[in-house]
């Protein structure tokens, strides 16, 4: 079922897309991607940042991959089997090459797993990879990787595991490839001007679909109105984080369109259930029926976004079908606060960064002071705001929105850091919900794994210790002649895009 | 008023000078009377009616100057708006006035370590970006509209320091203020009784200036973020919101837009009035 | 004189430390940079294990002594986001910075002084009175609304300049243009203030006296000595554009220091920010102590360096 829908919402946001990708192939020289700034690294292991894993995604081949519709495929791996709960075999290609020339073997596989996996590294990554505790190269073609405990989520967090080449790294050391990065992807390091932009030159030697595009450049471009204003202009043919009153400019345009993408990001009302007066279930429940889901996705943001029900959206795994949510009824809302008294008169921070959508922001502000809340603004930068959203209980803010993805398509990404005590953002303090959530974490059996992670939605839906919003979008624009099916898990492989004159 | 147009006042001070003064009298008024002058709460949202042109009705409004990306009346937020951009502008030149014209006096008067000291430190002032003081500000003390006016105070006082230091090393010397000395006034009656008074009119100048600069700074701030705080309006804030709709819904910016510049616009114009009568290079 | 420079010089490194001292305890007090570099997902444990192996963990004065040191060694440090030496950054970024003040310079004195040269000479023209008005106009406009309405306006609607980003003297153009146009005024302004002073003096009376014409007078005589203020107002105009040049970068994507400065300041990288302030101050203290020279130079009453 959850297949079913994932495949469903992937075909709805390939609506106007008819061709699939490197059907047509085009004298479309360069393809120029406007992001929003350059990437910090072009080390796949050294950084954790959206703008640097657009450009390396692009260099780099993983162990595995996500299709177009977002199903885990091969990739450097071929296959693999579960040898116990703690052991999983991986079978590798044997045909792959380093934009050095030098063959892709079992030890490059094991020496990137030991490379972020080691705490002296300090990888900002670690943390995706620290259950790893063990590679092992069986042979050229074969390597085995060891969690502790059984770890469902593992082939969901390798996605994200870049295989770099062992040679290379060790002979010219941590700084200097990530200013010249050798990977096996699909595209190779062109040239890094700083500050400006990268170029990637097409790697005709690849294994797998080759690009249609002999280069591409991706530039930083902080402005989204001048991202847009490139597409129009044909400057660009592609950009990134746009919002939907910005894409909605494209459709007037004669060069380019909006392509928006239902994500993995959950958009949801985080709250402090320690602090007065969240810390009253019947102030939280009159929060939930105040605000109106789909008002704020179809009225603010355009009808892309999907309200949600619960923490994770289809694009999950651990997503339930028929979780229930309080539907939005404002006199309600009102009533069950004018019971509380003067207890929820008290006023509340809404604390938010420039990063996120404001017209959101100011909608729920303006939906919970209708209901009866005293609710302020106040805006941090992100900063700021992810040292207080992850100062444990004590001091987290008493409201905040937030979007979250872990970049791993799994319920244990998004649940266990948002609502167990082991993490600093969370403060719901529920016994039910940390077993369960430890229970999902260490079951390899997926029906065991979905009961455990229904309990925690249905925990969520009575006790409101999070108000979950809407399944977010990425607003891309892309010249009209592109085409392309954006996945949910924000990446831009450029060799699944084609040109169409 | 039947008075003929010869009086000598008049003669230094012509009528055509006096009208961007008359109009900032307005914007003055405007910001004050806002309450009383706006048709809806500028904060009220609606979100059916979202980006609506001039002119247009939806639910309980009517939108004379149309909606902005929530549904709100640009009429309304563009009245409240004059509130956050004329106060910022007026409290920050005032603070960063008094405060770099005081310490500019004294070093300009003692001179020596006093004088080291005081103009190092302005450098330092001057040397920060005000980005950085602003996301300072915020992260530590939290965001508001008197820390927005703190953080130009704060960027902006040591120009006037400089200038006051300047001018005063300029009139120290003079026959009057060596009289003064003489004749055993103490340094804070010589100071602001005699220099400062000599001075005054190239601060002026300078101050003058200034407030169409904070006026364009506030609007910097907000677009960067670390403005007011929304839902506040503030021209700032509605201009760099309603930039992403130039093309689809060009009255979200414009007519922000348009006040801001005819604000500016009205400041400069007094300023080069007053300059005119006080700059003595222009007498 | 030089025991004038001397002194000043020496009171500049004295600044400078300062400088450098408030930015590294200034900035601290927002916290660090680990969490901006961590996933969503990392854990507490994670988060300190990285902000050890950054050494945001050792004690604060222990943190500026090294910093310190590595200041006494000509060196900057390293950008903890990019792991590139801050030097590289300062290099790779300085010539848009100075393209752009300079490109933005030629616009605000190439237009700016002819206005205040027809301000001065023919003050109630109706070219001087329109003229008048298009500086102040100009002054007027934030640069991030003006900025996009000229990028679709040229690039978008027109197609004649690129929109954005760099490339060649094409991309130059706006960008310049939108910054230039903020301090046109002011070079306008204080041009008619020269020119009509030395209008006044006595020897361009004589020189009429002798019937030399208007433009020989303003070329031959009264051009040199209008400089000097003139001079000392574009000292200080660069320091006010190399500083207000972040929203103008940011709307045209210019790769300048302003937003290598603002996304370091953002991304609590540190050592970034510090190199970049310290050269500000650099330049800021040194054009400073240029348009202090050339006060002296104009009004001789001012002794230089002299104590009460």
């Amino acid at each position: 079922m959850t297949r079913t829908r994932r495949m469903l919402a992937s075909a709805l946001l390939a609506a106007s897309l008819s061709l699939p990708g490197g059907a047509a192939f085009a004298a479309k020289e360069r393809l120029t991607i406007d992001l929003v700034g350059e990437p910090n690294s072009l080390d796949p292991h050294v950084q954790w940042n959206p703008d640097s894993y657009y450009v390396y995604r692009n260099i780099f081949d993983n162990l595995v991959t996500r299709d177009d519709r977002g199903v885990i495929a091969p990739q450097v791996a071929t296959s693999w089997k579960q040898l116990s709960d703690t052991k999983i075999q991986f079978q590798l290609r044997d045909d792959i090459t380093f934009h050095d020339g030098s063959k892709l073997t079992a030890d490059d596989v094991v020496f990137s797993v030991k490379r972020i996996t080691d705490p002296k590294f300090a990888s900002p990554q670690l943390g995706q990879f620290d259950k790893i505790i063990d590679a092992v190269a069986d042979d050229a073609k074969t390597v085995t990787l060891t969690t502790q405990g059984a770890y469902p989520a593992l082939l969901a967090q390798l996605v994200k595991l870049s295989v770099v080449p062992k040679k290379v790294v060790e002979a010219v050391g941590k700084d200097a490839f990530n200013l010249a990065p050798v990977g096996s992807g699909p595209y190779k390091f062109g040239a890094w001007q700083r500050g400006v932009s990268v170029t990637l030159n097409r790697n005709d030697a690849y294994w797998g679909t080759k690009a249609a595009f002999p280069s591409v450049v991706f530039r930083a471009i902080p402005d989204a109105a001048t991202r847009v204003a490139n597409l129009m202009a044909g400057a660009s043919d592609l950009a990134a984080n746009l919002d939907g009153d910005l894409a909605a400019q494209l459709k007037t345009s004669q060069r380019a369109k909006p392509v928006p993408v239902l994500t993995e990001r959950v958009a949801y009302l985080a709250m402090n259930v320690q602090k007065e007066p969240l810390n009253d279930p019947r102030v939280r429940r009159a929060i939930a029926q105040a605000i109106d889901k789909q008002a704020i996705t179809d009225g603010v943001l355009g009808g892309t976004e999907k309200p949600l029900a619960q923490m994770l959206s289809p694009a999950h795994e651990g997503f339930v079908e028929g979780i229930k949510d309080l539907p939005f009824d404002l006199a309600k809302a009102k009533a069950e606060l004018a019971a509380v008294g003067p207890k929820a008169k008290q006023e509340i921070a809404l604390v938010t960064a420039p990063v996120y959508d404001q017209r959101v922001v100011q909608a729920l502000q303006q939906m919970l002071v209708d209901a009866g809340l005293s609710v302020k603004i106040e805006m941090t930068d992100m900063g700021s705001w992810l040292k207080r959203m992850q100062s444990g209980p004590d001091s987290i803010p008493v409201m905040a929105f937030s979007r979250w993805s872990c970049g791993c398509q799994d319920a244990d990404g998004v649940l266990f850091p948002i609502l167990h005590s082991a993490s600093g953002w969370a403060n719901a303090k529920d016994k039910t919900i940390e077993e369960a959530l430890e229970t999902g974490r260490q079951t390899l059996d997926p029906a065991k794994r979905l009961a455990a992670y229904k309990t925690v939605h249905e925990r969520i839906a009575s006790e409101y210790f999070v108000i979950p919003l809407y399944q977010a979008a990425q607003m891309y624009g892309t010249s009209k002649n592109l085409v392309w099916t954006p996945t949910p898990n924000e990446s831009i492989f450029v060799n699944r895009m084609s040109w169409k004159d | 008023m039947s008075a003929p147009a010869v009086s000598p006042s008049r003669r230094r001070f012509p009528l055509k000078r006096w009208w961007p003064i008359a109009i900032l009298a307005v914007f003055v008024l405007t910001a004050i009377c806002a309450p009383l002058l706006a048709p809806y709460d500028p904060n009220a949202q609606n979100l059916v009616g979202r980006l609506k042109p001039p002119g247009t009705v939806s639910r309980s409004f009517y939108y004379w100057l149309g909606s902005d990306e929530l549904g709100r009346d640009l009429l309304s937020r563009i009245i409240y708006g004059t509130r956050v951009s004329l106060l910022v502008a007026v409290l920050s030149v005032l603070l960063s006035g008094a405060f770099g014209t005081a310490l500019g006096l004294i070093a300009g008067y003692r001179r020596g370590w006093v004088e080291i000291a005081v103009m190092r430190i302005a450098d330092v002032f001057l040397s920060i970006p005000a980005v950085l003081l602003a996301i300072i500000t915020v992260a530590v003390l939290g965001p508001s509209l008197v820390n927005v006016v703190l953080v130009l105070a704060l960027t902006r006082w040591p120009r006037y320091a400089r200038v006051a230091h300047a001018q005063t090393l300029a009139t120290a010397g003079m026959a009057y203020v060596e009289n003064a000395v003489l004749s055993g006034a103490g340094n804070a009656r010589i100071l602001f009784l005699h220099i400062l008074p000599n001075i005054a009119g190239t601060l002026i100048v300078v101050a003058t200036l200034e407030f169409g600069l904070m006026v364009l700074f506030e609007a910097g701030l907000s677009f960067l973020g670390l403005g007011v705080q929304p839902p506040t309006a503030s021209w700032g804030s509605m201009l760099s919101t309603g930039r992403n709709y130039v093309a689809t819904a060009w009255w979200v910016a414009t007519l922000p837009g348009l006040c801001l510049f005819a604000l500016v616009l009205t400041v400069n114009l007094t300023g080069d009035a007053v300059r005119d009568r006080l700059d003595p290079h222009f007498r | 004189m030089v025991g004038f420079l001397l002194q000043r010089a020496g009171q500049a490194f004295v600044t400078i430390f300062g400088v450098a001292t408030l930015i590294f305890f200034v900035q601290r007090l927002t916290g660090d940079p680990t969490y901006l570099l961590v996933p969503e997902t990392a854990t507490q444990a994670d988060i300190e294990a990285l902000r050890h192996a950054l050494g945001f963990d050792r004690p604060l004065i222990v943190q500026y002594l090294g910093f310190l040191a590595d200041l006494a060694r000509f060196d900057l440090g390293q950008s903890v986001v990019q792991r590139v030496p801050v030097i590289d950054i300062i290099a790779s970024r300085l010539p848009y910075t100075l393209m752009l003040a300079g490109g933005a310079l030629t616009v605000a004195c190439g237009i700016g002084i002819p206005i205040g040269i027809l301000l001065a000479l023919f003050r109630d023209s109706a070219a001087a009175k329109a003229a008048a008005g298009f500086v102040l106009a100009a002054q007027s406009m934030p640069t991030f609304w003006s900025g996009i309405l000229l990028i679709l306006l040229f690039a978008v609607t027109l197609g004649w300049l690129p929109p954005s980003s760099t490339g060649g003297f094409s991309h130059l153009i706006m960008p310049s243009i939108a910054l230039g146009l903020l301090s046109m005024a002011t070079f306008a302004r204080i041009t008619r203030a020269a020119l009509i002073e030395e209008f006044t003096r006595d020897y361009v009376r004589t020189a009429r006296a002798r019937g030399v014409g208007p433009v020989r007078i303003l070329l031959r005589h009264v051009a040199k000595n209008a400089a000097i203020p003139i001079i000392t107002v574009a000292a200080l105009e660069i320091s006010n554009l190399l500083a207000g040049a972040v929203i103008v970068e940011t709307v045209f994507a210019w790769p300048g220091l302003g937003q290598v400065t603002v996304q370091a300041i953002l991304a609590r990288d540190f050592l970034v920010v510090q190199g970049v302030v310290m050269l500000g101050a650099l330049v800021t203290i040194g054009l400073n102590l240029l348009s202090d020279f050339l006060y002296s130079v104009v009004d001789p009453r001012i002794a230089l360096g002299g104590g009460r």
